[in-house]
């Protein structure tokens, strides 16, 4: 599903960001990016929605090589991913609605189309009921909900998630996670950048660290994992 | 994308009423420069149409020392009136002469009281055609004239059509000048005030790039909105205009007018206003498109 070759990023001339980053990871794949704070998690994750150009190596995604897209292809190339931020990055001025039929307004889907799948996935996060609020209007917890709603309601193949319960208290954590493992077992490939250990613990998968830009550790999926992904005991 | 007219149009309406100051400010920057535009335009419409009138009046008089009999008179007047340049020709007789010089002085006719027919010359008063209303035609009857019949005193107001024709591309290139100036300062001002509209969405355009919404979806929306500020903006200027018109000019400075010579004053021709409403949609829509160039971008959040 996503490979990186050799990929180096530098933002400025002799300081590398990423540093020949060389990586798979295979559909229905849910993936923890970890590290210190400017390790180049974030990086890598811009380099995966295109939002930043590697200055070396090449990336695939779904067979094609993004690293050759021009401005014009990125759009369709982000209609396939779901991207989740730390502030969440909702349209303040838009109710709940609004903000989670933004994507699907944006492919030029159908009104009542828009409706239904609206309402089927803010009902599966839990927020239906929150339909006509704004989002200053709700809690934390809530406004991630949905960006995790306006993220899942395309139906991604990849889920890229920077540091998404990073402001979120431990409980309303354990819900955003609920949600992205019943994404995951639907066979949404998930990336989540996180340093939060106790929820690597609580949630094992499979952990790509980065140290100073650099691949340092990459452990293999627990068999728990597997076991998900493909379905068998 | 013509199916979804309405959807673009709708956030347009929208964007525009979520930050109602901003539109305002870009459609009163419309609306000032085109009726600033708009009442020159007027002005120089009326002083062509003055100057126009005021060369329907030029003519060529030939002053005769001795008056001639009636039939070579004749036959002066059916001669130049053949001149492709010539309207009309009218002998005008000392004793007539005399009259219309009573007329002029009006309360100080009797200056001339007393005084003989003789002491005005008789003349020919050679109109010319619409078409021939320039300097290059009357130097070409004049020249036509003084060789045909020994014509000595020719009169035509040599100094004062070149300046009128002076005054005239004066009056159109500093016309142009101020026009274009007030254009484009109306269109840096529009520029501004949208960009600074989409400083102020820019988590919007930011999200719309991040949940893959094309260059042209994305801008779409800022065009129709600055079109359409543009569009009220040309609509206010034409009232605001026309107001200043029926108020100022008619009314109050009317009588000031008829004693310049101005007796009626005319508003825009119908397809002046038109294009100023038209010309006021494409100052927004480029204004929209200058500040979207290098706004709209697939950079990060």
């Amino acid at each position: 599903m996503i490979q990186l070759f050799n990929v180096c990023k530098a933002y400025q001339r002799d300081q590398n960001a990423l540093s020949d980053i060389t990586l798979r990871i295979e559909k229905g794949e849910f993936v923890y990016l970890t590290g210190a704070s400017g390790a180049g998690k974030s990086t890598l994750l811009k380099l995966l929605y295109c939002a930043e150009r590697p200055t070396r190596g090449q990336i695939l995604v779904n067979g094609r090589n993004i690293t050759r897209f021009g401005p014009a292809r990125i759009p369709y190339l982000r209609r396939d991913l779901g991207i989740i931020f730390q502030d969440f990055k909702l349209l303040i001025r838009r109710t709940v609605f609004e903000n989670v039929a933004f994507p699907l307004e944006v492919q030029g889907r159908k009104r009542f189309e828009i409706s239904k799948k609206v309402y089927q996935t803010l009902k599966n996060v839990g927020l239906e009921h929150r339909l006509h609020y704004y989002p200053l209007q709700l809690s934390g917890g809530e406004q991630q909900r949905v960006a995790v709603a306006r993220a899942l309601v395309v139906d991604p193949l990849i889920l890229l998630a920077d540091e998404p319960t990073g402001n979120l208290d431990p409980e309303v954590t354990l819900d955003i996670m609920e949600l992205f493992k019943n994404a995951n077992a639907r066979g949404t490939t998930i990336i989540m950048a996180t340093h939060d250990r106790n929820l690597i613990q609580q949630f094992p998968r499979r952990i790509v660290s980065l140290t100073a830009g650099s691949l340092a550790v990459d452990d293999l999926p627990l068999p728990r994992l597997s076991a998900e992904v493909t379905g068998q005991p | 994308m013509v199916l979804r007219t309405g959807y673009f149009l709708k956030r347009a309406l929208r964007n525009m009423r979520q930050s109602p100051v901003l539109s305002l400010a870009s459609v009163a920057t419309v609306a000032v420069a085109l009726a600033l535009l708009a009442f020159f335009a007027i002005a120089v419409l009326n002083v062509q149409q003055l100057t126009a009138s005021w060369g329907e009046t030029l003519a060529i008089v030939a002053y005769l020392d001795d008056v001639p009999d009636d039939k070579a008179i004749n036959d002066w007047v059916k001669d130049i009136e053949s001149y492709p340049e010539v309207a009309k020709v009218t002998f005008v007789n000392r004793q007539a002469a005399v009259e219309r010089f009573r007329k002029r002085l009006g309360d100080d006719a009797d200056l001339i009281e007393g005084l003989g027919p003789e002491v005005l010359p008789a003349s020919l008063e050679i109109s010319l055609a619409d078409d021939w209303r320039n300097e290059a035609a009357i130097a070409t009857v004049v020249e036509r004239l003084r060789t045909d019949h020994r014509f000595t005193d020719l009169q035509y107001g040599q100094g004062w059509l070149e300046k009128l024709e002076a005054f005239l591309l004066l009056l159109r290139v500093s016309g142009s000048a101020l026009g274009g100036f007030l254009v484009f300062a109306a269109l840096v001002i529009v520029a501004n005030t949208i960009k600074l509209t989409l400083y102020v969405r820019q988590d919007e355009l930011e999200a719309m790039a991040m949940v893959g919404g094309t260059s042209l979806f994305i801008k779409l929306p800022y065009l129709v909105e600055g079109a359409l500020q543009g569009l009220f903006g040309g609509v206010i200027a034409l009232g605001l205009s026309f107001l200043i018109f029926e108020v100022v000019l008619q009314k109050s400075l009317g009588s000031l007018l008829l004693i310049t010579g101005i007796d009626t004053i005319s508003f825009l021709p119908p397809i002046w206003q038109g294009m100023l409403v038209v010309g006021g949609s494409l100052i927004g829509l480029l204004g929209s498109l200058f500040a979207l160039r290098k706004f709209v971008r697939f950079g990060s959040p």
